[in-house]
């Protein structure tokens, strides 16, 4: 169903009148994703197509850069150091606006795409995601200034492990085009998701300069139960935990009832 | 079958918890044990973050004190005054305990703390639980009863005693107020009932007879992992109903088989066995402590800062 919504919006794309400079039209075959009790993650499909200014001419390198991106919040790495023999979170970084989710693809891969300058200013790719004036904590809790490259040491860490996660990825290549104007990308979605408002943003570049830019939402909830339990847990705590300890006991005296009548 | 948990946010396994949820079960009814201290860590080693993990097991510590209780109870092998008695001091030490977890977390320390405080219990525990019934082991064979040490202790010198009928005791009640306080405390922040620490302490420390001691702490243990379970709902957010309910369901089902099999063993070698089983978990624990671990750098979601 999904996919034939896609192929006639695909279709109805390519035969869309020209506009004055190449245009990007894009659309995702979801723009909600409930996350149900039988969610292990799910795929994202991006389509669209590249309106020509001038129909028929054949564009040479073109790139498409995807980036899907989800809500930011502050995150804080932590460094463990081995004092008398033990392990110990030792000092810390918390950055104030990390992206919970992101993933890139594009047509070819970034380096040959566009500049390292152009990247860095668009903040595309994970290298370059800006999370903000970091503050660094030693382990009694008071501020401290790290050198800049242990500080990065600790930036380092969270994107890799975020790629672990699968929460970072990098597809160069993702995107593949379809004949001359037609272009789709998938995106995996994990099942350790933050949810959220996600962006997908599409970047048109035309000799590594940026000729359109597109951006959709895409929400990411918890649906159904799940949707209800969360919300319970976090609106009404204490009637949430006396279910749960209710819930329990008649569990056990159900047990014994059981046990009993043996 | 993988199901998503609301509340840890993550996908497991239907038949991997409830099969944690048995097993752990199976162990606690024949041990007459809880089973909060075997639970906590597996469900952290399955990646579950330590404070859902915590909070959830309270659910299943309730579960099964409760089926514990009733069963003593129509032995009427439970002494209600000390265990109310020891409910006073663990109802305060749920709360603080509840608050130094929150503090904890809050500096980052509560992985470490929640290890530690594991491996020093377990196998201070373990081993004089395996010295006694290879004493007793031992003894058995050989013939000779070991004489039982009665002597009055400092406990007796303090002030506010009271009678304990059912427990043929006139103690201070500030002793079993103490250790049901420090229960509580271990209690919130392991997410165990504590049987594993009150029993001996109820024997050694209090010298209660053996037949209340069992029934008496479920009977303490049921209110306060009820009220820590509230606790951890409301101020951490921490309790995962729908993974609590697995481990309950898997848990009941195993305590059945757990209870008969139990009849079929010498109580000592019994006791043997779970020493060994705290001693294993205690040394597996102490080892992840002081080996280097394989990313030292960790990610957590920060509070906003203020």
């Amino acid at each position: 169903m999904m996919r034939r919504a896609a192929a006639l919006f695909i279709a109805f794309l390519a035969f869309a009148a020209p506009a004055c400079a190449d245009q990007l039209v894009t659309d995702l075959s979801e723009h909600q994703v409930a996350i149900r009790s039988n969610f292990t993650g799910t795929q994202i499909l991006l389509f669209g197509a590249v309106e020509a200014a001038r129909p028929g001419s054949r564009a040479l390198n073109r790139d498409i850069i995807v980036v899907v991106q989800g809500p930011s919040r502050p995150m804080t790495v932590r460094r463990k150091k081995q004092m008398t023999a033990i392990w110990v979170n030792h000092d810390s970084v918390t950055y104030p606006s990390v992206p919970g989710y992101y993933a890139i693809a594009s047509t070819r891969p970034l380096e040959v795409t566009a500049t390292p300058e152009t990247l860095k200013a668009l903040r595309i790719g994970i290298e370059n995601i800006d999370p903000g004036t970091p503050t660094a904590h030693a382990i009694d809790g008071t501020q401290q200034i790290l050198p800049p490259d242990e500080e990065r040491a600790f930036w380092k860490a969270l994107i890799r492990n975020k790629r672990r996660d699968g929460l970072y990825i990098n597809v160069p290549g993702g995107v593949t085009f379809l004949g001359q104007t037609l272009f789709r990308a998938t995106v995996d979605i994990p099942a350790k998701v933050p949810v959220g408002l996600y962006t997908a943003k599409v970047y048109l570049l035309q000799d590594g300069e940026i000729i359109d830019t597109i951006s959709s939402p895409l929400y990411i909830e918890k649906g159904g139960v799940e949707r209800f339990l969360y919300r319970m847990a976090h609106t009404d705590p204490l009637l949430y935990g006396m279910i749960a300890v209710l819930v329990a006991a008649f569990a056990g005296w159900l047990a014994s009832a059981v046990m009993a009548r043996r | 079958m993988q199901i998503y948990l609301p509340i840890a946010e993550l996908p497991v396994s239907i038949l991997t918890i409830l099969a944690m949820g048995a097993a752990v079960g199976f162990l606690s009814g024949m041990f007459g044990i809880g089973g909060g201290f075997l639970m906590t860590p597996l469900l952290i080693f399955l990646g579950i973050p330590p404070a859902v993990a915590v909070g959830t097991q309270t659910t299943q510590v309730v579960a099964s004190s409760v089926t514990g209780a009733l069963a003593h109870f129509t032995r009427r092998s439970i002494d209600f005054k000390m265990g109310g008695v020891l409910l006073a001091g663990g109802v305060v030490g749920s709360l603080s305990g509840i608050y130094l977890f929150k503090l904890l977390a809050a500096i980052g320390q509560i992985d470490l703390a929640i290890s530690v405080i594991y491996v020093l219990f377990l196998s201070v525990i373990g081993a004089m639980m395996m010295i006694e019934s290879v004493q007793a082991i031992r003894a058995a064979r050989g013939g000779r009863v070991t004489p039982r040490r009665k002597h009055h202790s400092w406990i007796h010198g303090l002030p506010f005693k009271v009678r304990f009928r059912r427990s043929k005791l006139y103690i201070s009640v500030i002793p079993p107020v103490l250790v049901g306080y420090f229960v509580g405390t271990l209690s919130a922040i392991m997410g165990v009932g504590g049987g594993f620490i009150m029993i001996p302490a109820m024997i050694y420390l209090l010298r209660m007879p053996t037949n209340v001691v069992i029934g008496t702490s479920f009977f303490q243990i049921v209110f306060v992992a009820a009220l820590t379970g509230v606790m951890h709902s409301v101020e951490n957010q921490a309790v995962d109903i729908v993974l609590g309910f697995l481990l309950v369901v898997g848990g009941v089902i195993g305590a059945q088989y757990g209870v008969r099999a139990a009849e079929k063993m010498p109580a000592e070698q019994l006791r043997a066995l779970l020493a060994a089983i705290l001693l294993l978990i205690g040394m597996r624990l102490g080892y992840d402590l002081v080996s280097t671990p394989p990313d030292l750098y960790s990610v957590i979601e920060a509070e906003p800062l203020s």
